[in-house]
């Protein structure tokens, strides 16, 4: 018996939108050493968590197209010689795409399922998809699903050139089986 | 688990071979497929790799791919048509396709930066694979890093369990990459010397590529079509470390629960497991953590244990699916393979298994990736 799966709270911040104050969220340290995309995932989250008055949910899923391209393109650029800066480490663990996923994980203390999609055109529905299907099976009760892309000029360039429209995401929703305080149904004609 | 997931088809391609023919023989005969970079366009050539030993002309010959394509899709071609042909499937219809990558098309990205065109994002090269078996009714990925061919086995096995599919091809694929060579390189994880998993002198890993997937039924649809399963996946654990970015805990929480998740949901003791297929990258963080996992699952009476990397290299986000058949081989064949390269004790890690024949009924397969995601597959005859 499958059961339904309603969504409780969601919290977006639109690509033009003015940074939240991070103050109550990083240390001044922290910021530094995150980019514009993971602050926007933690802090969409945790106002999308604190809507649904859940601390820890029982799963993390993210859907990203490119994830940090930002850091991507920085060891890219280092390794082709274009910047003159040196390869950095931390470049490259921020350009796994599940380095949003985990680094909420991590903030939360969250060690239940975890798991990042990137399928241009299907990353945030398969995400979604995957939360529906556990929380309808009843292996968990609630998760926490993200959608985070960042644009740097040039991607955006590029998809253009292709007829690809450049959009950034950042997105947070709650699932959970519990129908009391829902939003809404989720339904899989929602993904 | 209530509904019983089967898999009649697996497909696979690494540096010890294209297919199950030369992957069983190189298991069983201890030949690893490490060495020099020969094929990757490179500036770094001090660490070895276990490289699929065929050019991407060749990959695509193989095919009858487009040469054009990504290494990361050309090999997953190769492998999805093994695993279907096995199924007694010729296309994807019908079939979603979940597969997992991380590194999707670096290999050419990598070579046209800063252009971008086309486009070789993680999608784009499992696109490619469900194209060239005339398209699938749709197909995603995930991209866990290290444990994503893994995560694709646990959604499809979830997309069966809960109706929406009969059949779901799932795997993983991923070609070394100048980009994450220098990456791996630059978190100074990389051995010179080919790995030793387990091993007191162990002092890193060496990356590899390769492809593999398998065919995931429902037992109705496997009456109907009268085809026999290779085996049974009983269960499966995801769980998150939760610990580093990058570096796995020292009790191997994140291990500990994935591992115990899979037996929960197999109905299984830990006696019950007959071999674990570790993750046992031959870095000395992993192999400690994964170690401390395993002493706290299985206690006093650890069954054998052994990691292949030192066979293939990493394979990175392909290895929860390569190692998979590996695991399917072991159960049909009745064979531990050998944890090759191990040679002194260390008393943080468990021993590992010299290999040889086993009566194998339950088998545990896991897969870590960066950030914690830890995967546990568990597979039964």
């Amino acid at each position: 018996m499958m059961r339904k799966v309603y969504l409780h709270a969601r919290c977006e911040l639109h690509s033009g939108d003015p940074e939240p104050d991070y103050r109550s969220l990083f240390s001044v340290l922290e910021a530094r050493r995150m980019g514009r995309l993971l602050k926007r995932a933690v802090w969409t989250s945790t106002q999308a968590l604190q809507q649904a008055g859940i601390g820890v949910p029982d799963a993390v899923i993210i859907g990203t197209d490119f994830g940090c391209i930002e850091n991507s393109e920085s060891f890219l650029k280092a390794l082709k010689g274009i910047d003159d800066a040196p390869l950095r480490p931390t470049h490259f663990m921020q350009s796994t795409h599940n380095t949003i996923s985990s680094l909420i994980a991590i903030r939360l203390g969250a060690h239940g399922y975890n798991a990042t999609y990137s399928h241009r055109g299907r990353s945030f529905e398969s995400a979604l998809q995957d939360a529906w299907t556990q929380i309808a099976l009843g292996d968990i009760d609630n998760a926490l699903v993200g959608w985070f892309d960042e644009m740097t000029p040039l991607l955006s360039d590029s998809l253009v050139r292709q007829g690809i429209e450049p959009k950034e995401h950042a997105l947070a929703v709650v699932l959970s089986a519990n129908p009391e305080g829902a939003v809404s149904e989720l339904t899989p004609s929602d993904f | 688990m209530e509904t019983a997931i089967h898999i009649t088809g697996a497909g696979v391609v690494s540096a010890i071979g294209c297919g199950q023919g030369e992957t069983l023989d190189a298991l069983r005969r201890g030949l690893s497929g490490i060495g020099p970079v020969r094929y990757l366009r490179t500036s770094e050539t001090l660490f070895p790799a276990g490289e699929v030993k065929l050019s991407n002309a060749e990959l695509a010959a193989l095919s009858g791919a487009s040469p054009d394509l990504s290494r990361t899709s050309l090999m997953g071609i190769l492998a999805l048509r093994e695993a279907l042909e096995e199924a007694g499937l010729s296309s994807l219809e019908g079939i979603p396709l979940v597969s997992g990558t991380t590194v999707g098309g670096m290999d050419l990205t990598e070579q046209t930066f800063p252009a971008y065109s086309p486009l070789h994002d993680c999608g784009a090269s499992t696109e490619a694979i469900a194209a060239h078996f005339g398209g699938a009714p749709w197909a995603t990925t995930l991209s866990t890093a290290c444990s994503s061919a893994a995560n694709a086995v646990i959604f499809g096995a979830n997309l069966i369990r809960s109706g929406q599919a009969e059949m779901v091809a799932v795997g993983g694929s991923e070609s070394l990459s100048d980009f994450h060579l220098h990456g791996f390189g630059s978190l100074m994880i990389l051995d010179t010397a080919p790995c030793r998993p387990f091993d007191a002198t162990r002092a890193g890993l060496n990356l590899g590529e390769g492809a593999a997937f398998l065919i995931l039924e429902s037992g109705e649809s496997l009456r109907r079509r009268g085809v026999k399963p290779l085996a049974r996946l009983a269960g499966f654990g995801n769980a998150c470390d939760a610990f580093h970015q990058t570096a796995s805990s020292e009790n191997g929480e994140g291990a500990f629960l994935a591992m115990q998740k899979a037996l929960r949901m197999a109905g299984l003791r830990p006696e019950d497991i007959d071999y674990v297929n570790a993750h046992g990258t031959g870095t000395p963080n992993n192999d400690a953590s994964e170690s401390a996992a395993l002493r706290r699952i299985f206690g006093e009476i650890i069954p054998p244990v052994s990691s292949t990397k030192a066979f293939t290299g990493h394979t990175t986000s392909a290895s929860g699916t390569i190692e998979s058949v590996f695991c399917l081989l072991a159960l049909q064949q009745g064979f531990i393979p050998a944890n090759l390269n191990w040679q002194e004790p260390d008393s943080s890690c468990i021993v590992p298994s010299a290999g040889g024949a086993a009566s194998l009924q339950h088998i545990l397969c896991n897969a870590f990736g960066f950030g914690g995601n830890d995967s546990s597959l568990l597979f039964s005859r």
